[in-house]
């Protein structure tokens, strides 16, 4: 087993590097791709919009040369194998620092989002699975297709006006306390619960058809039982996978709720570096966000590895 | 002591699926329940079980151990399993949770079943008796066959229940790990156990000894001691079915042996790096039947594909004859609904067959005469028809392709013995008559030995009689 983990992690390993250098030469190729001066982006976002005259973006010019040129690129990949994500063309702070800063609050949302939505998700599966075809599985159907097709800025300005503006139960931005994570990670794992669910009730209806859970039942063991002792543990297995396969699209709902609820992590700045046209902060961001994509599936490859010694035999 | 009393009736919304029967299982004693697919012998064993299907409903009485059970209250049957009535499964290698070591399968029934304090070392005393001590810490799929077998008999006994339910125990099995199978349930009844067996395999029955009911249609056909009815039966039924064990078939006489078809020289196959056989000599001609048998594994599927030009052999030349087109070397396949696309009517695929290869539409009609299929099957999806209509389906399709050769890899194995003489004798029949090469693969030595003209037996070290 450990050997079949060792070459798993090689091949992730080898898959961290592809990622690295696809990202860097896509982000930096759609960045040039844009329209617009970029030193004038620049030269407004360091000095405000009003205050951009052509002295200013000559000055900005002169520090840092050509953001798109090929030399610009070609340092950025050299600084990679130093481990060196270069500096913010904004702030001229370091780009690791900045998002070593942003990196903390984009994890604490998206674990808790991760965390809501097995709050939500595999508990209604698990009970709509135990009863295919009731009106419990038929009203969780109907629900996980209304959230999966809500775009996350919809949900989230609805929970904003219902929950924040409506009720006042909670703020409707801000970071810092518990009660500010509420809203956008609920936005966030709404949507993730309603794939989780699906994933879970379809896993338990299999696990429920299956011979052995038959077979598990006939040796005496009582529903509950084999849903405790047999039935998690196959259920378990799809569902981790789709965690890491939903990260995807954790992130992208990140870029988008951190940006409604004014949540200072990773996807805010990002998005605001793609305002500014801040070459290096929008590769560092991308680079982090894919290497963490990979690094999140080596660890549902291993989790599954452990919970299945049948992939691990292959 | 009477462990088990049933006396009931299996309806359906409006007929009885099966007509009464009433038995008794004693301790010590054992039933068995013998009939082909559709004949309500495992309806019965369901009723009991309280699993059965959605609008069927037993009607009638239930004592097990002494004691009533409401027929018609699942809740009640189901809290017997483990505890009063052990269920055996079939394919136990499926029944096995994959996800769960050998022990704890054992030991989490006799904590939770039996109520034991020290199950783990009650679980490791089992497995040590059957001879799996040493697979204790194992996964199921890193056991054999045999060994899940054993092991699921012991997951099913742990729970203490005197009475033993066998739906099928034999099903899909080669014939050495028959032969244990009847073995362990002799021990249920050796023991003092109580054993009801639900089977069509007639050797299992007549192994097993005690009581035999044959069913047909829901009908109780016939009743008594297992060594009676099985050597003197009185329904004709009964005896049809005896008649259909392939040690009692008849055998046909061979069919003159026509020009040579295919040979081998040399022949070496190898599968995943590993070399099956090495240098196999053989020619067939037409007309002729032969049989190919050997123990799982040993590379009778391989070698089939190699003689087809599927794949190639590691050494050695297979030639076929000259001026015959590759479509006229033809397979049939073990398992009939898996050899068919799911969807389209059956008759759609046939057509295209025809209209692919330009072949006449008038040939259809006769083959399916010949194999006694009715035209209305071919507006029926594969799942709307028996197992042997869509094997002789599969044969008729072959033969449209008017085969020199056909490679029939078990093609009988997944079908009743009734059904399975009938097709074998088909099959065969039309292999004589029409000049065909047909080898014949099964793992059962008296069908290839009263089929086939010939026969050829793989073993890891090739012999050729």
């Amino acid at each position: 087993m450990l050997l079949s983990i060792g070459r798993s992690l090689g091949w992730r390993l080898a898959q961290a590097g592809l990622v690295a250098i696809l990202v860097g030469v896509l982000s930096f190729a759609m960045m040039r791709a844009l329209p617009g001066d970029m030193i004038f982006r620049i030269a407004a976002a360091r000095f405000g919009y009003d205050n951009v005259t052509a002295e200013n973006a000559e000055l900005v010019r002169s520090q840092i040369g050509d953001p798109a040129g090929i030399s610009a690129f070609l340092g950025w990949i050299a600084g990679l194998f130093r481990g060196d994500l270069g500096t913010s063309l904004v702030t001229g702070e370091t780009v690791l620092a900045e998002i070593a800063h942003q990196f903390g609050a984009t994890a604490e949302l998206a674990g808790v989002a991760i965390l809501l939505s097995l709050l939500i998700g595999p508990p209604l599966g698990l009970w709509a699975g135990l009863h295919p075809g009731g009106w419990f599985d038929r009203a969780t159907v109907l629900l996980a297709s209304v959230f999966k097709a809500t775009p996350q800025f919809l949900l989230g300005l609805v929970l904003i006006v219902v929950v924040a503006i409506g009720m006042g139960l909670l703020p409707a931005a801000g970071h810092g306390e518990a009660r500010h994570l509420i809203l956008p990670g609920l936005t966030l794992a709404l949507g993730l619960a309603a794939n989780t669910t699906r994933i879970t009730r379809e896993a338990v209806v299999q696990a429920r058809d299956s011979d052995w859970w038959r077979f598990a039942r006939w040796k005496g063991l009582s529903e509950r039982q084999v849903v405790l002792r047999h039935g998690l543990r196959h259920v378990a297995v799809p569902v981790l996978t789709l965690i890491a396969a939903q990260f995807v699209a954790l992130m992208e709902g990140v870029v988008v709720v951190e940006t409604i609820f004014g949540w200072p992590g990773i996807g805010h700045a990002l998005v605001h570096a793609v305002f500014h046209r801040d070459v290096p902060m929008v590769q560092g961001t991308a680079l982090i966000m894919g290497l963490a994509f990979v690094l999140i599936n080596a660890l549902a490859d291993i989790a599954a590895r452990v919970l299945d010694p049948r992939e691990a035999a292959q | 002591m009477t462990l088990l009393n049933a006396d009931l009736t299996v309806k359906g919304s409006q007929a009885a699926m099966v007509e009464r029967i009433a038995l008794r299982v004693a301790a010590g004693q054992s039933v068995t329940l013998i009939g082909e697919t559709g004949s309500g012998k495992s309806l019965f064993a369901q009723a009991i079980l309280g699993t059965l299907p959605p609008g069927l409903h037993a009607q009638g009485t239930l004592h097990i151990e002494g004691a009533p059970v409401a027929l018609d209250d699942p809740k009640a049957l189901a809290s017997l399993w483990g505890h009063a009535i052990s269920v055996l499964p079939q394919e136990p290698w499926r029944a096995l949770d994959p996800l769960m070591r050998a022990r704890q399968q054992v030991a989490e029934v006799h904590r939770l079943v039996a109520g034991k304090t020290n199950a783990a070392a009650a679980a490791s005393e089992d497995l040590a008796a059957l001879g799996l001590g040493q697979a204790a810490e194992r996964y199921p799929f890193e056991l054999s066959g045999g060994m899940a077998q054993r092991l699921a008999i012991a997951a099913a006994r742990a729970g203490g229940g005197r009475i033993v339910v066998a739906d099928e125990p034999t099903k899909g099995l080669d014939f050495a790990r028959r032969d244990e199978v009847a073995l362990r349930l002799r021990r249920v009844t050796d023991d003092g156990g109580a054993l009801l067996t639900i089977t069509h395999d007639l050797e299992l029955a007549e192994a097993l000894g005690g009581e035999i009911l044959v069913l047909r249609k829901g009908q109780l056909i016939e009743r008594g001691p297992a060594e009676q009815v099985l050597k003197t039966p009185t329904d004709p039924y009964t005896a049809e079915l005896i008649a259909a064990e392939p040690r009692h078939w008849q055998k046909s006489p061979s069919a003159r042996r026509g020009t040579p078809v295919l040979s081998a020289q040399g022949v070496t196959v190898e599968r995943g790096g590993r070399q099956l056989f090495e240098s196999l000599d053989l020619v067939l001609h037409a007309g002729e039947v032969v049989g190919l048998c050997g123990p799982s594994g040993v590379g009778k599927s391989s070698l089939g594909d190699t003689l087809l030009g599927i794949t190639a052999p590691a050494t050695g030349r297979v030639t076929r004859s000259d001026g015959q087109a590759r479509m006229r070397f033809q397979k049939l396949w073990q398992d009939p609904p898996a050899s068919f696309a799911p969807h389209p009517a059956l008759g759609k695929g046939l057509e295209d067959l025809m209209a692919l290869h330009g072949i006449p539409r008038d040939r259809l009609p006769p083959l399916l005469e010949r194999l006694r299929l009715e035209k209305g099957l071919l507006a029926r999806k594969p799942d709307a028809v028996s197992g042997g209509e869509l094997q002789r389906l599969s044969i008729a399709r072959a033969l449209l392709l008017d085969p020199v050769f056909l490679f029939a890899d078990e093609p009988t194995s997944r079908l009743d013995p009734l059904t399975q003489k009938e097709v074998i004798q088909l099959l065969t029949g039309l292999a004589r008559d029409q000049g065909i090469a047909l080898l014949l693969v099964s793992h059962d030595p008296d069908l290839i030995a009263s089929a086939t003209d010939r026969q050829i037996a793989l073993s890891p070290m090739l012999s050729s009689k």
